[in-house]
């Protein structure tokens, strides 16, 4: 008796699952941006873990077993979508979690009500690249979508566990308070360089770029997802030596040997710029990131 | 005045505003995999095509000195319920020269049948060991490792039944599986072009009777009826690493249960560390081992096998690898094999892809040498379960 006592006990204590109600919600993203913006709207009712670090390219992440037993526990699950993070399916379906399937109240896909840029027309097939079906999913990128961001994850939290609702709703209005006062900050930053031509590796700017006013001008990779060639590279010189383009953007994870070849032959400055939370040491939240970004970006 | 603004409204009527709409607004959530398709009603459909190379200095072997195209696999995927989804996969394959057509596999899933627990049925690769799940055009090799091919025929162990599986509610992963399936055993194709002779036969009537040569047998695979069993637990050392281990047993009959005494049985472990050094550097270090006990009329074989493989993922395009062999014959008349291979693969994308392996391979005291090229070239959503 004592035994099956003592087993029960031990069985309890592994089973989070069965002691819902009375404990933070269990958040997972599969970005570290997502995270950041979980924590700044839920607070202390909320454990937030992400699937990918920072300083992974988030298309490619491969999925692991370890990752299956974050979602199984998971009240909530927030996705950046629009095929950026499909890696994320299979995981889902080996957790069997009914609380984040597709549908259900903790499903999240952050990309509902984003205004997308670069959404394809038409028939879209390899030859396009590694074109996504819905458009451009770098959306994060614009510091005025995390509060479409916020405000679709206060809602799902506020869903799911009604009595937080209002401090869901006051944090989340504290951090859109805080996005408009940081815009006004980082746009003037940089206000002299509106305008001003850029090249970056992968299409994964535009977002930022037509929040700050910059022209991108050309990419080393000739499609997305396509290894540059040196013929790409050639064209991509003569392209920025006539619109006179000077900073190369690179994600930190992508080579540098085309963006080196192409400074070489124009004497552009190269700047390694994360795209997500946690691409460098020091960068915790979302307002960590651009706050960097602008940074780099203003000094260059 | 009045005829003015009556003009101002009349031409903004009329004329279309210019529409600068370089956005849309997302609307939905992204479809998942399955829901792709274009009518909304069809399931995603993709083709995946294999074309190889192949040469070989074993004078015995058909198969080489040739570029072809050997597999075509075309997917239909989709939901038909609340948690429930279908995959078909339909291949036409070359087979000993000539192309055949046969379903590889096509199963409903159960996502969620209770809480940790879901379920597959139809004809599907049996969860047995690391890669005997995995379709060929998606392996990191071109060819199948000795043991898989020694012990589970060229295609590996593919049955028609159903599998339960249940996630354990525990803080680390460990799941595990039973299955219940007939399994097509191996049969030797005999040409419809046979050699006949006129024999007389006992009422003095002459009849036309085929000439079969007799081949010994080399090929063995399990049949009739197998039960299947895998564990398998993960654990995350680092945040930048994660081991798998699995235990996987399969009870049965052997391919030639229908001509004598034939039971089986399999019994495998595996083992695989990847360690994530950056964003796209990775190190895979796989590891299988099975054990096949066969009773037959001469008594009760012991055999084994497996293989050993390591791979660098270097960049977002190249991968390079190794992979030793080891398998004895699942045959009375025991014949080890050992080989080792070298593989570099080139990635264009997801499902396409370009891959070389050579290979130097011992069959008994012979030594063999051979080598592939392999290209995979794939269309459409074309998706796969966490492996």
């Amino acid at each position: 008796m004592r035994i099956l006592a003592l087993v029960s006990l031990v069985l309890t204590g592994l089973l989070p699952v069965c002691r819902a109600e009375s404990r933070t919600l269990r958040v997972v993203t599969t970005s570290e941006d997502l995270a950041s913006i979980v924590r700044a709207v839920g607070g202390d009712a909320v454990s937030v873990a992400s699937l990918s670090s920072g300083e992974q390219d988030l298309h490619l992440v491969e999925p692991r077993p370890s990752m299956v037993m974050k979602l199984k526990n998971a009240d909530v699950l927030v996705k950046v979508g629009m095929d950026i993070d499909m890696w994320v399916d299979a995981l889902i379906s080996s957790a069997r979690n009914e609380r984040i399937f597709y549908g259900a109240p903790g499903y999240v896909d952050a990309s509902v009500g984003v205004g997308l840029l670069q959404t394809p027309e038409g028939k879209i097939d390899g030859s396009m690249g590694d074109i996504h079906l819905y458009g451009n999913p770098h959306y994060w990128l614009d510091p005025v979508h995390g509060k479409v961001m916020a405000r679709h994850i206060a809602g799902v939290l506020s869903t799911l566990s009604p009595e937080r609702a209002a401090l869901f709703d006051d944090r989340r209005k504290r951090f859109d308070a805080e996005i408009d006062r940081k815009l006004e900050e980082w746009r003037e930053r940089l206000a002299p360089l509106k305008g001003t031509p850029l090249v970056t590796y992968h299409n994964s700017w535009v977002y930022f770029a037509a929040r700050f006013g910059f022209e991108i001008v050309g990419n080393i990779e000739p499609k997305p997802g396509i290894p540059p060639t040196p013929a790409h590279l050639a064209r991509l010189v003569d392209v920025m030596v006539a619109r006179g383009a000077r900073v190369i953007l690179v994600d930190p994870f992508f080579p540098l040997q085309g963006p080196r070849a192409v400074s070489e032959r124009t004497g552009a400055r190269i700047l390694v710029v994360p795209s997500s939370v946690g691409g460098r040491p020091g960068i915790k939240t979302y307002f960590d990131l651009f706050d960097h970004i602008v940074g780099q970006l203003a000094g260059a | 005045m009045k005829h003015m603004f009556s003009f101002i409204v009349c031409f903004c009527l009329l004329v279309p505003p210019v529409v600068v709409a370089e956005t849309n607004i997302m609307e939905s959530a992204t479809p998942l995999p399955g829901m792709r398709g274009t009518p909304l009603n069809l399931p995603d459909i993709s083709v995946v095509g294999v074309l190889d190379g192949h040469v070989s200095d074993d004078k015995t072997d058909s198969a080489k000195d040739r570029l072809e195209l050997s597999d075509v696999e075309t997917a239909f995927q989709g939901y038909i319920y609340p948690e429930m989804r279908a995959d078909v996969f339909l291949a036409i394959h070359r087979h000993d020269g000539e192309y055949e057509a046969e379903i590889c596999e096509a199963k409903a899933s159960f996502l969620h049948l209770a809480d940790g627990l879901g379920g597959e049925a139809g004809k599907i690769h049996v969860n047995f060991g690391k890669l005997n799940r995995i379709h060929e055009h998606h392996r990191p090799m071109i060819d199948q490792p000795l043991v898989l091919t020694n012990f589970f025929g060229d295609h590996g162990l593919v049955g028609q039944g159903g599998t339960l599986n249940y996630l354990m509610p525990l803080p680390f992963f460990l799941q595990f599986e039973g299955g219940a399936w007939r399994v097509a055993g191996h049969h030797p194709h005999v040409s419809e072009d046979v050699e006949t002779t006129q024999v007389t036969d006992v009422n003095g009537n002459v009849v036309d009777v085929a000439i079969y040569e007799e081949e010994p047998c080399t090929e063995f695979s399990l049949a009739d009826e197998v039960y299947t069993g895998r564990a398998k637990t993960s654990f995350a050392p680092t945040a930048k690493s994660e081991l798998e281990i699995g235990g996987s047993i399969a009870q049965g009959r052997g391919g030639h249960y229908e001509e004598h005494l034939d039971k089986a049985q399999v019994v495998g472990a595996d083992m695989t560390f990847r360690f994530w050094p950056t964003a796209y550097r990775r190190w895979t270090f796989q590891n299988e081992w099975m054990h096949l006990r066969r009773e037959v009329p001469v008594g009760i074989l012991h055999r084994q096998g497996g293989y050993s493989f390591l791979q660098c993922r270097l960049n977002k395009y190249w991968d390079v690898g190794a992979r030793f062999d080891y398998a004895d014959n699942a045959f009375p008349d025991k014949v080890i094999e050992r080989s080792g291979s070298a593989i570099v693969g080139y990635h264009l994308t997801e499902t396409s892809d370009l891959r070389i392996q050579a290979k130097r391979r011992r069959v008994g005291d012979d030594d063999i040498s051979e080598g592939w090229v392999r290209m995979t070239f794939g269309i459409g959503p074309h998706s796969h379960e966490l492996e």
